[in-house]
């Protein structure tokens, strides 16, 4: 008898489940059937006001591998960096958000092409103290936003300076959205230092002014895909060597050409997100660059979320660069060159990179995350160009935990 | 349920049919029960007395009808507004009278959704005096839910109407489709269109159903949440969709929006037919 009751009660529970479980689909069925729901608050203003902290961890170190470079294995750049982040909205149609940053960095990066270190670990280019931040205002418009921001970032030897403004504007049924952007920046190098290389020394600091454009169209070509078209044009003059290497002239001017593409996948069976991007680069100084994004975002039970990442870039030389000769760490000549430059950032390499992030919410209001990412890059790894035996193996990794709170 | 409802099931037996029709009648019976305010024992009477004080309790159907009413304000961009309901204590249709600005703006500030507060299973209406009214959906849910019982239960020819919003079961059992008239909406004996519908659903939102006229003026039931007055772009609109609920939905987010209606019933792709203040029609089939 009890037993007979017991499944009679786990019949009725069955038949319940079944019944709000169909009634439940109807609801969410009648829901998937509005116009884009998802989407036509795209351009609504956060409701929410945000603080958050992030702390940076970064560390980078270079390995002699080759014969050619044998024994150039050395750590060369910690960077640890706190930023605080807020964003606050008012009265629906606009917001205000800023973040500042402050890093220390110690260690050096090489003089020449892999190799020549400062003694002491703070040398003008590091052992550094820098501040940063920006602040953005937006106005929330029923079919767009304007976006105007300002940027300021500073260290002993360095001065930048910002603005920028930018726009979106939606179609009609919100599928289809344009950006448009511009910015200025203006940046100062102190020049009238001890650690500036000889030639170089000037009491005049070196100036430098970049404007740049941007010309992008976002897409929402199917439920669950968006893609996006991204355009940018720089033109930058002014000071573009580098004050601490000593066989460095670079032209007075740069332009740049990045053309980027984006493509979201949402997969509704695991309710997850596939990022996929790539980006073309390309400038006066004949650097060409190609750069894969891959990432998935998958959202755990209990407000869990785990993302994978894996990246590739690859760029070729710069016209100017002067690459190693048979033996790395004698001076390749540069006579008769208007430009030159030993800088391996310069040189043709491949990078490949990869990352997790795992998140997790508590209640609507707190966010917490933690990011690892490991890269390495080598001479031989690059599709574009050949690369520079003698520029050791570069080896990256960074640590990054934050913690927000909506408010 | 505020309107003449039926049930009406073909290809059975009389016996058969009748016993069929009384689960439907029961299903909807459940949904008004739950989710009228004019019940006191209604879930949404709960939630409404306990406004401003505490979290009310609420079931699986409820956080599903909860989440609807999230994606309508959103969809609606803000306009399809379950907490405007309290409005009604302006808008008093009996009496039709214009209501005095000082009775109606102090009741503006209880209307907002976007301050509700949900957890998985429970809800919690911000502020005293905030309410909940189901009005703009229960009427299409009873019908979906009833004919997915009637369905469930081996019918397959009929439809369930009510007041004017129907959700097909399944064509005639000779496979035509029923034949739906739309009301004109100036003339109550009048039709202004006779729609076919063999499968999914119709539903009708109007400026007649439910109105009183002051000074030449006509003031209707469907009100905007952000005046607080009644719209007045469209005399009518019927929208054909896969459910009841989709299609009574967009029907009074396309009265809401005024003009803007016509261009959120395109983005639909759905089938409509809408008439607006100067008798003009406007349609997609």
């Amino acid at each position: 008898m009890f037993h007979e009751l017991n499944d009679m009660r786990k019949q009725r529970e069955l038949c319940q489940n079944r019944k709000a479980s169909v009634l439940g689909a109807l609801l969410a069925s009648a829901a998937m059937l509005l116009p884009l729901a998802n989407l036509v608050y795209a351009d609504a203003a956060p409701e929410k006001g945000m603080v958050g902290i992030k702390y940076l961890n970064y560390h980078d170190s270079q390995t002699g591998d080759t014969p050619l470079t044998a024994g150039m294995s050395r750590d060369r750049i910690d960077v640890n960096a706190l930023s605080f982040m807020g964003m606050v909205p008012i009265d629906g149609k606009w917001t205000i958000a800023g973040t500042f940053i402050e890093d220390s960095v110690t260690g050096a990066s090489p003089a020449y092409h892999g190799w020549g270190f400062p003694a002491e670990t703070a040398s003008g280019a590091s052992g550094d103290l820098r501040h940063a931040g920006d602040l953005n205002v937006t106005r929330y418009f029923s079919r767009g936003t304007l976006t105007l921001g300002t940027s300021y970032s500073e260290e002993s030897d360095y001065k930048s300076l910002g603005c920028s403004l930018n726009g979106t504007l939606s179609t009609e049924s919100k599928n289809t959205t344009l950006s448009l952007g511009t910015a200025l920046n203006s940046d100062t190098i102190d020049l009238d230092r001890d650690t500036v290389v000889g030639g170089k020394r000037n009491p005049d600091p070196g100036r430098k002014t970049v404007f740049s454009g941007l010309l992008g169209v976002t897409r929402v070509v199917a439920q669950n895909d968006i893609m996006q078209m991204t355009m940018t044009m720089t033109h930058g003059y002014g000071y573009y060597s580098d004050p601490y290497k000593d066989p460095d002239i670079r032209p007075g001017h740069r332009n740049m050409f990045t053309f980027m593409t984006r493509w979201n996948h949402h997969f509704e069976g695991p309710n997850g997100t596939a990022r996929l991007s790539y980006r073309y680069y390309s400038d006066s100084f004949g650097i060409k660059g190609h750069t894969f994004d891959a990432e998935y975002v998958q959202p755990l039970s209990n407000d869990w979320q785990i993302t994978p990442l894996v990246r590739y870039y690859s760029q070729s030389a710069a016209d100017f660069y002067v690459p190693t000769g048979s033996d790395p760490l004698v001076m390749t000549p540069t006579t008769g060159m208007a430009h030159y430059s030993e800088d391996q950032r310069l040189s043709a390499f491949g990078a490949l990179s990869f990352g997790i992030k795992i998140s997790k919410e508590f209640g609507d209001e707190w966010l917490a995350d933690v990011k690892y990412e490991h890269s390495q890059q080598c001479y031989d790894w690059g599709i574009n160009g050949k690369g520079d035996p003698g520029i050791p193996t570069f080896n990256m990794r960074a640590i990054q935990i934050g913690v927000s709170r909506k408010f | 349920m505020g309107g003449a409802c039926e049930i009406l099931l073909d290809g059975l037996g009389k016996k058969e049919a009748k016993k069929l029709s009384a689960l439907g009648i029961k299903e909807v019976g459940r949904i008004e029960r739950k989710y009228s305010r004019y019940r006191k024992e209604s879930i949404v009477s709960k939630i409404n007395a306990a406004a401003g004080v505490d979290w009310t309790e609420c079931d699986q159907e409820t956080a599903g009808l909860l989440e609807y009413t999230e994606m309508l304000y959103q969809s609606s961009g803000g306009l399809f507004d379950v907490t405007s309901g309290v409005l009604r204590r302006a808008w008093d249709f009996d009496k039709a009278a214009v209501p005095d600005p000082e009775e109606l703006f102090p009741l503006l500030p209880l209307v907002g959704w976007n301050r509700v507060e949900r957890r998985e299973n429970a809800v919690r209406l911000p502020d005293e005096g905030m309410q909940l009214d189901f009005g703009g959906i229960g009427k299409e849910y009873a019908a979906d839910a009833a004919a997915e019982v009637l369905c469930d239960h081996g019918a397959r020819h009929g439809y369930v109407n009510l007041a004017g919003d129907i959700k097909v079961i399944g064509p005639r059992p000779d496979g035509e489709a029923w034949v739906i008239g739309i009301r004109d909406p100036r003339n109550p004996a009048g039709l202004i269109a006779s729609i076919p519908v063999g499968a999914g659903a119709i539903a009708t939102s109007g400026d007649y159903e439910r109105f009183f006229e002051s000074c030449g003026r006509r003031y209707c039931h469907i009100i905007n949440p952000v005046t607080g007055f009644p719209v007045t772009f469209w005399r009518s609109v019927t929208v054909l969709a896969p459910l009841a609920t989709t299609a009574g939905s967009c029907t009074t987010i396309a009265m809401l929006m005024g003009q803007d209606g016509l261009n959120y019933l395109k983005e639909t792709g759905f089938k409509y037919l809408a008439v607006d203040q100067s008798g003009r029609t406007y349609y997609h089939h």
